[in-house]
């Protein structure tokens, strides 16, 4: 925190340098910020600058601006609508629209954000130019600094376009969901006939408090717990059952490996909604795995045991069994992916360590612990933490095939909840699919998500990224 | 000794074989299904007592107004082309950088990304509707390919960890030679890393043609011609179509595994190839 502070405290002190120190070209590139090149003689950089600024001073003012100014309230004029008799037409009134001026204050923030770093490192590289000037340095022609692009700027070059995506995409929806976690935006306000407004941190109250006429806090605790015993139990048993099958299949005694690699992958080619689909029918109350059953007699006989009181097995329909399906259809379809993934790595693996291991004398079960394993680990190690997040966030297997679910939970259903729901799939089920539409609950439900993937994720890798460890094997 | 072994191998077989079976078991009944004459969910036996191809010809030749499978499948393969080119581009871009080359910052960044990529897509999918009807993007295909490939930099996590098992000093004699980080990127980099280049292209051909969620938060649209696959063959698996269109669903999923088995035919042999041993003689 305090070597933050301090980079916090250089940066804005080199700033103040470039400022005072600063000739001529460098404090006219305060207002214009292409001068500080265009004195050098680097124009066609200066210009590109130049308009940059321009372009960013258009859309604030002209665009921008007045959302920015409305964030406060989030709007004050409803929406009214008039109907004209003499000229037969309606009119409207010029009305707020919240959700508009929500997400216009939001870009517009971030934009004039980003435009101050711009602004501030331009100053710094128009002294730095001078002073390099100064000492009689080369300065960069515009040609010189496009090949620097593909050369030791190419960092640049290669992020700039998935930043920029990741920006629209991830961050600029994250903020806005944030916000909507503290407005009252629902079913009974939505825009743009009716207004919404914020309300603070009483929908995280909701969340966690049990208070009286409210199942959310109830349900919050139940689905969470669910959430992270499915994570952890899918996870494990998918990448377990990955490499195992990996190694069976690899073995060197394994006669037409290419041929169960193949039978195996065949499960990937049909596509998750299809097969998940599928078994979920054929697990169904009437499907076909019961009417074998019943053919076989089993359902008699489970009937005659008193295990279950109903004329099918409800696979897919009864709180625990339902759980407990899950996960081995689960095993099911995360296998085979394991499985490709741990034989390209079991493949790379360097041969000459394999080797020498082999010459030292070493044994299988040796080179299997010491080499295999923790190449293994530290390339599918940042991907295992991937994969048990992905499973926290696994709405397809769950939505997939718990259609036909229905809780006998009463305060489950309250909160539009099922007992096999996941944080995610509630979450979905709170904006697409109940009637009162209450986003902002679902805000709440997904900055929960989040806290919680990010903490693993922090947890995990912290030793990974501060570590050297990634040069270990290059 | 040997008996030994090859007790082992017949076992490691049967083990195998059994595997297979049910991993087998819900594709092979998907496919009779698609030729069963009996429209519904069969309940009692396996195999259908009648073979007929009458599904498959209402599939592709007959649309009718709930299914209208021909328009489903050119959406989505648009859609999976694009989105399949922009996000494997943003990967392998993303994964050079991070991986190697150094510049200031860099693990500051890579922290960043790795926690901004764990929020839970579906959440933000349902920001993102805003964001895109914004620029009325949404019920377009346009708009999907945006949300397929936009944010896709930042699942370069593990195709990074392969980058990071090229040899260094192969990029190292290259750039000795003369080369630009360019080259390196593009001539070096990229050949060695056919199995990771493969995996990152199934996996963003694939995310769209196995993603219903996000379609159906797009497309909100009540005409058939505007579905993708995954929207369509869910939709006719309603409650009250299902007795009607479930041989046609069993159909449509055979034919939407075509495609994609024939990407798997073609690039499985880069999956498991190995590439490093032997690339530097040291």
């Amino acid at each position: 925190m305090k070597r933050f502070f301090k980079a916090l405290g250089k940066y804005f002190a080199d700033f103040g340098t470039a400022v005072s120190k600063g000739d001529i070209w460098v404090k006219l590139s305060l207002f214009i910020m292409g001068m500080g090149y265009i004195g050098r003689g680097q124009v066609i950089k200066g210009l590109l600058v130049t308009a940059l600024e321009a372009g960013f001073a258009l859309f604030t003012i002209k665009i921008s601006w007045p959302y920015i100014t409305k964030l406060s309230t989030l709007g004050t004029v409803q929406r009214e609508e008039v109907f004209d008799p003499l000229t037969m037409s309606k009119t409207v009134n010029d009305y707020d629209n919240s959700l508009l001026i929500l997400l216009m204050g939001v870009l517009g923030i971030v934009i004039i954000a980003a435009f101050i770093f711009i602004y501030i490192a331009n100053i710094k590289a128009a002294f730095r130019t001078m002073l390099l000037k100064k000492e009689g340095k080369h300065l960069n022609n515009f040609r010189e600094d496009l090949r620097e692009l593909v050369n030791d700027k190419f960092h640049i070059t290669l992020l700039s376009l998935p930043a920029l995506g990741v920006v629209f995409m991830c961050i600029l929806p994250i903020i806005f969901m944030v916000c909507i976690a503290f407005t009252n935006y629902d079913a009974a306000h939505q825009p743009p006939s009716q207004l919404f407004s914020w309300v603070g941190w009483k929908n995280f109250i909701t969340l966690f408090a049990n208070k009286q006429g409210s199942t959310f806090g109830y349900a919050f605790a139940k689905i969470l717990i669910w959430t992270l015993i499915w994570a952890a139990l899918a996870t494990v048993t998918t990448y377990i059952g990955g490499i195992l099958l990996a190694m069976l299949i690899n073995h060197q005694d394994t006669k037409l490996k290419k041929m169960w690699r193949t039978l195996f992958v065949i499960t990937i080619a049909i596509p998750q909604f299809v097969t998940l689909l599928l078994i979920s029918k054929m697990f169904g109350n009437y499907g076909i795995v019961n009417g074998i059953l019943q053919r076989m007699h089993i359902i008699s006989f489970l009937q005659n045991l008193g295990w279950i009181s109903t004329s099918y097995v409800p696979f897919m329909t009864s709180s625990g069994l339902t759980h407990v399906m899950i996960i081995l259809i689960n095993i099911w379809v995360g296998v085979p992916y394991q499985m490709l993934i741990a034989t390209g790595i079991l493949m790379n693996i360097p041969s000459d360590q394999l080797e020498s291991a082999r010459i030292d004398g070493a044994n299988k079960f040796q080179i299997f612990w010491k080499i295999t394993m923790p190449y293994m680990l530290f390339i599918t190690g940042p991907s295992l933490v991937t994969s048990f997040i992905g499973n926290i966030n696994n709405f397809n297997v769950i939505y997939l095939l718990t259609g036909d679910f229905v809780t006998s939970d009463g305060s489950l259903a309250a909160a539009n909840a099922k007992d096999v729901d996941l944080l995610i799939t509630w979450l979905f089920k709170i904006t697409s699919e109940s009637v009162t539409k209450q986003y902002y609950m679902a805000s709440v439900i997904g900055i929960i998500v989040f806290i919680i993937c990010a903490t693993l994720t922090l947890v995990t890798y912290s030793r990974m990224i501060k570590g050297d460890n990634e040069e270990v094997f290059q | 000794m040997k008996a030994k072994r090859a007790v082992g191998s017949i076992f490691r077989h049967l083990l195998l074989a059994f595997l297979a079976v049910v991993w087998l078991i819900p594709i092979l009944w998907l496919f009779v299904t698609s030729f069963s004459s009996d429209p519904g969910i069969r309940t009692t036996r396996f195999f259908p007592e009648q073979w007929t191809l009458a599904n498959y010809s209402k599939l592709l030749f007959h649309p009718d107004t709930v299914a209208n499978f021909p328009a489903w499948f050119k959406n989505s393969m648009i859609i999976g082309i694009f989105s399949c080119i922009i996000s494997s581009a943003f990967v392998l871009m993303v994964s050079y950088a991070f991986s190697c080359m150094r510049f200031p910052s860099r693990k500051r960044l890579m922290s960043f990304s790795i926690i901004l990529g764990m929020f839970p897509g579906v959440l933000s999918m349902i920001a993102i509707y805003f964001v895109l009807k914004m620029f009325n993007l949404t019920d377009s295909l346009a708009g999907l390919i945006v949300v397929y490939s936009a944010g896709s930099g930042l699942g370069f996590l593990i195709c990074k960890g392969f980058f990071d098992t090229i040899p260094a000093s192969l990029r190292e004699s290259a750039k000795i030679e003369g080369a630009s980080e360019f080259t390196v990127f593009t001539r070096i980099v990229i050949p060695l890393s056919r199995p990771m280049i493969v995996y990152t292209v199934i996996n963003s051909f694939l995310a769209p043609w196995m993603d219903f969620v996000m379609a159906r938060l797009m497309i909100r649209s009540k005409d058939p011609t505007n579905w993708t696959v995954a929207i369509g063959l869910y939709n006719i698996l309603q409650k009250t179509l299902i007795g009607q269109y479930f041989s046609v669903f069993c159909a449509g999923g055979v034919v939407v595994a075509i495609p994609i088995s024939i990407l798997f035919v073609i690039m499985q042999k880069f999956y498991v190839e190995g590439i490093t041993g032997g690339a530097v003689k040291g």
